[in-house]
């Protein structure tokens, strides 16, 4: 991983044009500027791994598989 | 009553105040937008979470207090706007909203539920979101263990 130190108000380039500004920074968080084309997506990361969880969840379940499942939750 | 075909319940009849609105869908899904909770005493305590555009979209749900009975619900401001909930104070997961995680089943893995990103939904106003919490400590895949095996781990 790539590792710099910017200060509020720097900016940094990927690739020839997406273009990252450090726009102001707290003791909690960082604002981010982001100049990129329309094809790129730009997207938190977190919304992104929601996404493809809930992909994954979304696909066909055995029926045994929720009976053995509900048998795990109920056992006291 | 209106009614909807659905590929686990079949022909799904339900009240139209039991809709739970979405209204910008969940990540992945952003064109569903209605759903219904089908609840059933066998499958008892997860929730189906069964789409209303397609009969085919049915997710598996589990209250999260049912996986982790310390999980802390934390909402922030822009998560209590959209489920329409006053801003004083956090809402009471069971009365006034519903916390659920949603399951994933894969092959050969333990079931895991979603704990950092579960469905709230507001039981009034019938309006539902899936948030993503803030807290880093709670997994996308949290695996699913019984109340028996949680017991003996905190031994």
């Amino acid at each position: 991983m790539l590792v710099l130190r910017r200060r509020a108000g720097d900016s940094l380039l990927i690739g020839g044009e997406i273009e990252v500004e450090i726009l102001e920074i707290t003791p909690t968080r960082v604002k981010l500027g982001i100049l990129a084309p329309d094809s790129v997506t730009i997207v938190r990361k977190e919304v992104h791994l929601t996404r493809e969880q809930n992909v994954t969840a979304a696909k066909k379940v055995d029926p045994g598989a929720v009976s053995w499942l509900t048998g795990k939750l109920a056992k006291h | 009553m209106p009614s909807f075909p659905t590929t686990y319940f079949g022909e799904l009849e339900y009240h139209s105040d039991s809709v739970f609105e979405f209204p910008s869908g969940i990540p992945g899904f952003e064109e569903h937008t209605r759903f219904l909770l089908v609840e059933q005493v066998q499958s008892h305590p997860l929730v189906f979470v069964q789409s209303l555009l397609s009969p085919e979209l049915c997710f598996i749900a589990v209250p999260v207090l049912a996986v982790d009975p310390q999980y802390r619900l934390e909402l922030n401001e822009e998560d209590l706007v959209s489920l329409q909930l006053p801003g004083a104070a956090q809402p009471r997961v069971g009365e006034d909203v519903a916390c659920l995680a949603l399951v994933t089943v894969t092959e050969n893995v333990d079931p895991t539920a979603n704990l950092r990103s579960p469905l709230v939904l507001n039981l009034k106003k019938r309006v539902g979101l899936q948030i993503i919490h803030q807290d880093t400590r709670y997994s996308f895949r949290q695996p699913i263990q019984s109340q028996e095996e949680l017991t003996q781990c905190s031994c």
